[in-house]
């Protein structure tokens, strides 16, 4: 216990180390208070959007006398509110989208539209709480930890505490250990302040918390592990830096690398090219050749195939529909394959702790791949329903009328 | 004087030399840059050839389709592909978190679809290594293991003293150190050189590619004199190495995100969702071209009957659905490109705003000078997407005036009586050679230097600034 008090004591005048403290503190404060911005930017952004769709249905009610341009014309806001936790790991978010306006047209032509902002700006990257922790939090801690025993001897106290300690190794081992703790400190702290502001349960705050010290733990294994080769602590502070790249850039860099050329996808502008071709193609060749295929899917409109003009809603929507079955195996193999590829680079992360930590954080906060995937679903399922509804109307040539139009889906939201 | 200022820095380089620190840090770094380019290169080009050859598909099925209705061209659409330029084997840019194909098609503007990032693997922030992100961020820690001891070691060794006695002085000193690291610049930049070579032979611009190593020379010699300067000043390897450290991990992780944060807070932009409905409040005004009979367009009529002198829509020499569909188009067009002009507009000036940062690190300098020379930045995105939209319009009114001219008013309304109506309103596919041949190129070299000027006055700024510290200490150095 009183060489705990004694390491305390001499952190608080050691300035370099505070400095370093104090940088981290700093910046996790600022990372989080940016993330809680950007969180109830993105809510009020949707809010915005909820009720202008909703105001745009109002317009758009009444205009129109056929189900068939009733579909053609409404938009339908789909969307995947921020977590409570999002505030802390922006992951996905950024460059794939989150929110989505879709119609029942063919939607394979729309799903894969994106919101994006600032493309330089997707390029450099956020500054959130998980960059913090995962990459600078690090190189903070190579900094307190790299000279230990040489600052000690320079300072003239490393004979002493050598005769003093009980152990050898211990007095090292407890400044190690305080200072380590000190730096997870500094981050768990504006993270737990920011997940109070942001409502986030408290399971997924400890398991932040956890991921984070382990993190951390790691670092002072490295640490403590070149210490034992005895280096300077210029050379010593090079190596650990060299770790760092190792660990952080290059290792993920390669493992991107190597899922990327093991996993293949389809090429995405193909399954477009395809889609379109097929519902073009529609235009010219005989009705028949767009019922079958949607007769074969759709069993229950079998009666109902008969199109006597050259033009008529059903048909429009049934190559809509077929459209969208023959680039199913494309559109499929693109999912799946993102999918593996995700699955592959979580298994590959283990070489790398700053991006097995990053993943953990992004899946806490529901801001993964797995998060992009599971909207992108949703909104398949929600269109689906909208075909449902629109279909019946089609086919049996049913009157427009409001109290109809009361029934239409709507998209709800799941994670808020 | 010469002679002692240049033994001073063939000293350094021999002590390197013998540096397994030195060398196994220059090895790795060359094994780095070497693994990374060449992924990069072959990436690059397989994305040049598969680009290019989606483009002449997408020409020739757009010209190969059968006669039609004119309108149903418009409809079918044609797509157009961003063909990475030359230097972006060094410096991908923008290339990867952009789409890079669009689809074009009537009365809409469609966004670049199916950029890399969305279907890449997740690894964390750094995931994407290229040479250039490898030149901005390993050779600054680089030159820091091997130069942060430069003066402070002589002194820590303390031959200072007697260096100082043997007729040098602190400038002659401090000059020969900065020539042997600056000399080990010029090594570093020896695959960029190979590099950009490559990239001329394949018909980049010399002055764009000079423009690209005099950069990286710059940003490098910007950290030699700075490295110095510390080296200098401090009275321990260990503080040296400390303030280095905290240097480059401001200027390389904390200020380019900071940038980004400040940037999009100072100049929010709006959603494209929300921009889009904005927009299509306007647009209903503007009217829906397909009907040629809404309340929209009687002025349009009324014009077209005083202006041929007939009474009816029929008797007119041209078919006035076209007419409709032509001035619809050019109205709808005005209008989607003002909300497209003000969204270019802005990130733009987000940009510019975020490079300003430049002044607090040489990173953000370095890194916008670099995407601009390599003509992958935020500019020639925009330039894509506007020469993208010039083919649009040009097909679709093309397509528009063939409706116009060659299609009878009649036979057209009357086309969806039955098949064999329909089948009347067909023209001939000789007409959609209106389409033309889309060939997407960098900026010339003239104007991606002209954007990379900021950079450069930045970089020169902190070069000068730094080397006139470094002149003013080592004329006060003692031992």
């Amino acid at each position: 216990m009183t060489g705990l008090l004694r390491e305390i004591r001499f952190l608080s005048r050691d300035s370099a180390a505070l400095l370093w403290l104090g940088i981290a503190v700093f910046i996790a404060v600022v990372s989080v208070f940016l993330g809680l911005r950007e969180v109830s930017s993105q809510r009020t952004e949707l809010n915005n959007l909820i009720a202008a769709d909703y105001r745009e249905r109002e317009v758009e009610m009444g205009r129109y006398q056929d189900w068939g341009e009733v579909a053609y014309y409404t938009f339908h806001l789909t969307y995947a509110p921020p977590s409570d936790f999002a505030f802390a790991a922006q992951g996905q978010r950024d460059t794939s989208p989150w929110k989505h306006n879709i119609r029942a047209l063919a939607l394979e032509g729309q799903i894969y539209e994106t919101d994006a902002e600032n493309p330089d700006f997707a390029l450099i990257g956020r500054l959130d709480f998980a960059f913090v922790a995962n990459l600078l939090a690090p190189l903070l801690l190579i900094l307190l930890l790299h000279d230990l025993r040489s600052a000690e001897s320079a300072a003239g106290r490393y004979e002493l505490l050598c005769a003093t300690a009980a152990r050898q190794g211990s007095p090292w081992l407890a400044r190690a250990a305080l200072r380590s703790s000190a730096l997870a400190l500094c981050l768990i702290g504006p993270l737990w302040a920011g997940g109070l502001l942001a409502g986030t349960d408290a399971a997924s705050l400890a398991l932040a918390s956890l991921v984070v010290v382990s993190h951390i733990g790691f670092w002072w294994a490295v640490c403590a592990l070149m210490e034992r080769f005895g280096w300077s602590s210029p050379v010593n502070l090079t190596a650990l830096v060299g770790a760092w790249l190792a660990f952080a850039v290059i290792v993920p860099a390669a493992i991107k690398v190597s899922v990327e050329s093991i996993v293949p996808l389809p090429d995405g502008g193909e399954i477009l090219f395809t889609q379109r071709e097929a519902v073009n193609d529609a235009w010219d060749l005989p009705k028949d050749a767009t019922m079958e295929p949607f007769i074969a899917r759709h069993p229950e409109w079998a009666d109902y195939t008969e199109v006597g003009q050259p033009f008529e809603w059903k048909w429009y929507y049934a190559f809509q529909q077929v459209g969208d079955q023959t680039v199913e195996p494309l559109s499929l193999a693109f999912r799946e394959g993102r999918i593996r590829r995700d699955r592959f680079a979580g298994s590959l992360a283990w070489l790398s702790p700053p991006a097995l930590a990053e993943r953990a954080l992004q899946a806490l906060a529901g801001t993964d791949v797995a998060a992009t995937l599971a909207y992108e679903q949703q909104v398949r399922e929600f269109h689906t329903a909208l075909r449902k509804y629109y279909y019946p109307r089609l086919f049996r040539d049913e009157p427009v009328s409001n109290a109809s139009l009361e029934q239409r889906p709507q998209f709800r939201g799941t994670s808020e | 004087m010469m002679n002692s200022v240049f033994s001073i820095a063939r000293e350094e380089w021999r002590l390197w030399l013998r540096s397994r620190l030195a060398l196994s840090a220059l090895l790795v770094f060359a094994l780095l840059l070497t693994a990374t380019s060449t992924l990069i290169a072959l990436r690059m080009s397989a994305e040049h050839q598969q680009r290019t050859e989606q483009q002449a598909l997408a020409e020739e099925t757009f010209l190969s389709q059968p006669d039609r209705h004119p309108h149903r061209m418009v409809h079918y659409g044609h797509y157009v592909f961003r063909v990475p330029p030359p230097l972006s084997v060094v410096d991908p840019g923008v290339d990867a978190v952009t789409g890079q194909s669009i689809f074009l098609e009537g009365h809409r503007q469609n966004t670049a679809m199916f950029a890399d990032a969305g279907a890449s693997a997740n690894i964390g922030s750094f995931e994407a290594l290229n040479a250039a992100l490898v030149y901005q961020l390993f050779v600054p820690l680089l030159l820091i293991a091997i130069g942060h001891g430069l003066i402070v070691r002589e002194r820590e060794e303390n031959t200072l003293a007697p260096l100082l006695a043997q007729n040098v002085t602190g400038v002659m000193l401090c000059l020969g150190k900065w020539i042997a690291l600056a000399g080990v610049t010029l090594v570093l930049l020896l695959p960029l050189f190979v590099m950009t070579a490559v990239a001329v032979a394949r018909g980049e611009s010399l002055l764009a590619s000079a423009g690209l190593i005099g950069i990286y020379a710059l940003y490098s010699l910007v950290w030699c004199s700075l490295i110095l300067l510390v080296s200098a000043l401090v009275r321990s390897r260990g503080l040296g190495l400390g303030i280095l450290a905290l240097f480059w991990l401001g200027a390389v992780l904390i200020v380019p995100r900071s940038a980004v944060e400040t940037a999009s807070s100072v100049m929010p932009a709006e959603g494209k969702l929300e921009a889009d409905l904005r927009m299509q409040a306007d647009l209903r005004e503007v009217g829906d071209g397909h009907y040629a009979g809404a309340p929209e367009f009687m002025q349009l009529q009324a014009n077209l009957l005083a202006q041929y002198d007939v009474e009816r829509v029929e008797d007119l020499p041209v078919n006035f659905r076209g007419v409709v569909a032509e001035v619809n188009e050019a109205d709808l067009t005005e209008v989607m490109n003002r909300y497209a002009e003000e969204r270019m507009a802005l990130e733009a000036r987000q940009a510019r705003f975020a490079e300003s940062f430049g002044w607090l690190s040489p990173v953000v300098a370095v890194s916008a000078g670099s995407r601009a020379l390599s003509g992958t930045d935020l500019a020639t995105h925009h330039r894509f997407l506007r020469e993208a939209e010039a083919v649009r319009f040009d097909f679709v009114q093309g397509l528009n005036r063939v409706h116009v001219e060659q299609l009878d008013y009649i036979i057209d309304i009357n086309r969806s009586n039955d098949t064999a109506s329909e089948r009347r309103t067909r023209m001939s596919a000789e007409n959609w050679n209106v389409l033309d041949e889309f060939n997407f190129q960098a900026a010339p070299a003239t104007e991606r230097l002209t954007r990379a000027t900021p950079a450069l006055t930045m970089l020169s700024a902190w070069f000068l600034l730094l080397t006139a510290g470094g002149i003013f200490v080592s004329r006060r150095i003692r031992p």
